[in-house]
């Protein structure tokens, strides 16, 4: 499939691209989560695509995602109202104060963070300590 | 000054201050419109049914039918607390206290271990009446099997650990609450139903599965038994029952059982939980909302300053922080991130910064996935839930890692430049319109 973008083309396999979404829905969406830190990978190293492309586009995608999936766990009755009320308010506020911050934060430094607090947190949950 | 920003740092003070001050009264939910399971009393006292009010069990029948008794020291905590439990059973004979919540909450039970004949039944146990909290106590003397039992980790069985320390005759609470199965086939997998709809159990059966239910729910040993009540050998009996902080508001009900037909009246006592501890309806668990709120917060801040939702961070520190069951984390957590996506995807709209043929293509794809995996969730236990996403995250780690290496980085300065140039351009644009 060819995409076009900022007066650029690029040429990708979206079979694989697809296939790729499929399964990462699948396994985000068991997990309550949309899968954007995977699908950027996806579609820049699996299709070949340039971040600048891959940011926005990814979001869009795993927006369908998380939209499936918050439909489904609520049929299933896996969604509190309370637990919601309190959460919800506070992802507002964070999406708000976040920009604010950006300005004065490299991006690198907020990457090598969540390195490190991703690695702690795995091994937690996988009982290394 | 009075900035937007100020302003927030001023509301985020007075909620964290107001959570220490604000003391409104009971809980905010309705009480829970269900019946309590009230076990009735059997031949051995010769008193009738006493009413839910009732705190100390009833006087001694004049005959001598074997019968226990006990009386407890209060008959309400406020967020939690403990209850001494004094009591007479049968000399010679060991005593257990089944403890157990009014509040009820769902559980799930998908049975795909291979039975006696080497098949594995693919059936899935579902009910919305499992007490949302439930504790059996046993003598002291029974510790060395509790621990037995412990460290086996996971895989102990809940139905055999009652069973060797001869609790099985406490377990009467959850043993007839109604339990739907349903038998999962790969066609049902597929359109994502929960499968057939099998018939009612009999009464073994609901008792054997409902045991399989609550230890799903309750998954560890120690929050199911305490090996903890002081037996003499005249029968007389001590132990303190913990309501923890966090339990489900509402009643509790405290029985004594000497044997299956020989137990006490039911005791009640009635936890009060205050603003702002909350109780958590569907997911069965009272919390501090302040805790949950500034998690939240933080975890949002920290994503789209990443470039994420923050939905993969949210669920396993919830888990791992809270007694809530996996499957109503991931529930609650998908629709707060729907939001922060949806803001951000018209934020990148305005600039241009989207393809919508590769999102809207990769987004069909993800929506059949996203059908399939809320179905899957309740498949898996909470152990195996916390196990994968461990492994979720190290392999996000390394892949964030290797985005941070100088190789990495040196490939995308160009798009950074191209990036950044465009982003320039698109915003000045914005702007002029």
């Amino acid at each position: 499939m060819i995409v076009e973008f900022w007066g650029q083309e690029f040429k990708i396999n979206i079979v694989f691209g697809c296939i790729g979404a499929f399964l990462l829905a699948i396994v985000s969406s068991m997990f309550g989560f949309g899968g954007g830190p995977f699908m950027v990978p996806l579609m820049t190293v699996g299709l070949g695509l340039p971040m600048y492309l891959v940011v926005g586009s990814s979001l869009t995608a795993i927006f369908f995602n998380t939209l499936m999936g918050t439909m489904r766990h609520y049929q299933f009755g896996n969604f509190d109202m309370t637990f919601f009320l309190i959460m919800f308010p506070a992802a507002i506020l964070g999406g708000y104060i976040a920009p604010q911050i950006a300005k004065r934060i490299s991006p690198l430094m907020v990457k090598r963070v969540a390195v490190v607090g991703l690695a702690l947190l795995g091994l937690n949950l996988l009982g290394v300590y | 000054m009075i900035t937007k920003k100020n302003i927030i740092l001023i509301l985020l003070f007075l909620l964290a201050a107001g959570s220490y001050y604000i003391r409104p009264g009971d809980a905010q939910d309705p009480a829970a419109p269900t019946e309590a399971t009230q076990p009735a009393p059997v031949a051995a006292t010769a008193v009738p049914p006493a009413t839910g009010a009732e705190a100390t069990a009833p006087a001694v029948a004049p005959p001598q039918p074997p019968t226990v008794t006990f009386t407890i020291d209060k008959t309400a905590v406020d967020n939690g607390g403990a209850v001494t439990v004094k009591g007479q059973g049968v000399p010679g004979k060991s005593v257990y206290l089944e403890v157990w919540s009014e509040r009820q909450v769902k559980s799930s039970f998908f049975d795909s271990r291979p039975d006696k004949d080497g098949k594995r039944p693919y059936k899935l146990y579902l009910t919305h009446s499992l007490p949302a909290s439930y504790k059996i106590y046993v003598p002291k003397d029974k510790k060395e099997v509790f621990d037995a039992f412990k460290a086996k980790g996971r895989g102990w069985a809940y139905s055999d650990a009652l069973k060797e320390m001869g609790a099985d005759v406490a377990y009467s609470a959850p043993a007839t609450i109604e339990i739907d199965a349903y038998q999962s086939t790969i066609m049902a997998g597929i359109i994502g139903s929960r499968g057939d709809k099998l018939p009612t159990l009999d009464d073994k059966e609901t008792r054997r599965r409902a045991m399989q239910l609550t230890k799903a729910r309750f998954s560890g040993i120690g929050r199911l038994i305490s090996p903890s009540i002081d037996l003499n050998a005249d029968g007389s009996f001590a132990a303190k029952v913990d309501i923890p902080q966090g339990a489900a508001p509402g009643k509790y009900f405290i029985v004594a059982y000497a044997d299956k037909a020989i137990h006490s009246q039911a005791a009640v006592v009635e936890n009060n939980i205050n603003f702002p501890m909350m109780y958590l309806s569907n997911a069965g668990t009272s919390l501090n909302l302040l805790w949950p709120f500034l998690l939240t917060l933080a975890i949002g801040i920290f994503g789209v300053l990443m470039g994420a939702g923050g939905g993969f961070l949210l669920n396993p520190i919830l888990v791992s922080l809270w007694p809530l069951p996996h499957t109503v984390v991931a529930g609650t957590v998908m629709p707060t991130v729907l939001f922060s996506q949806a803001s951000g995807i018209y934020n990148y709209s305005k600039i241009k910064f989207i393809s919508w043929k590769l999102g809207i293509t990769m987004g069909l794809a993800m929506l059949a996935g996203g059908f399939i995996g809320p179905k899957l969730t309740e498949l898996i236990t909470l152990d195996q839930f916390k196990f994968v996403f461990g492994w979720i995250l190290l392999i996000l780690a390394a892949l964030m890692f290797w985005q941070t290496t100088p190789g990495y980085i040196a490939n995308n300065k160009k798009e950074q430049a191209i990036m950044t140039e465009f982003k320039k351009r698109a915003e000045a644009a914005a702007k002029a319109k």
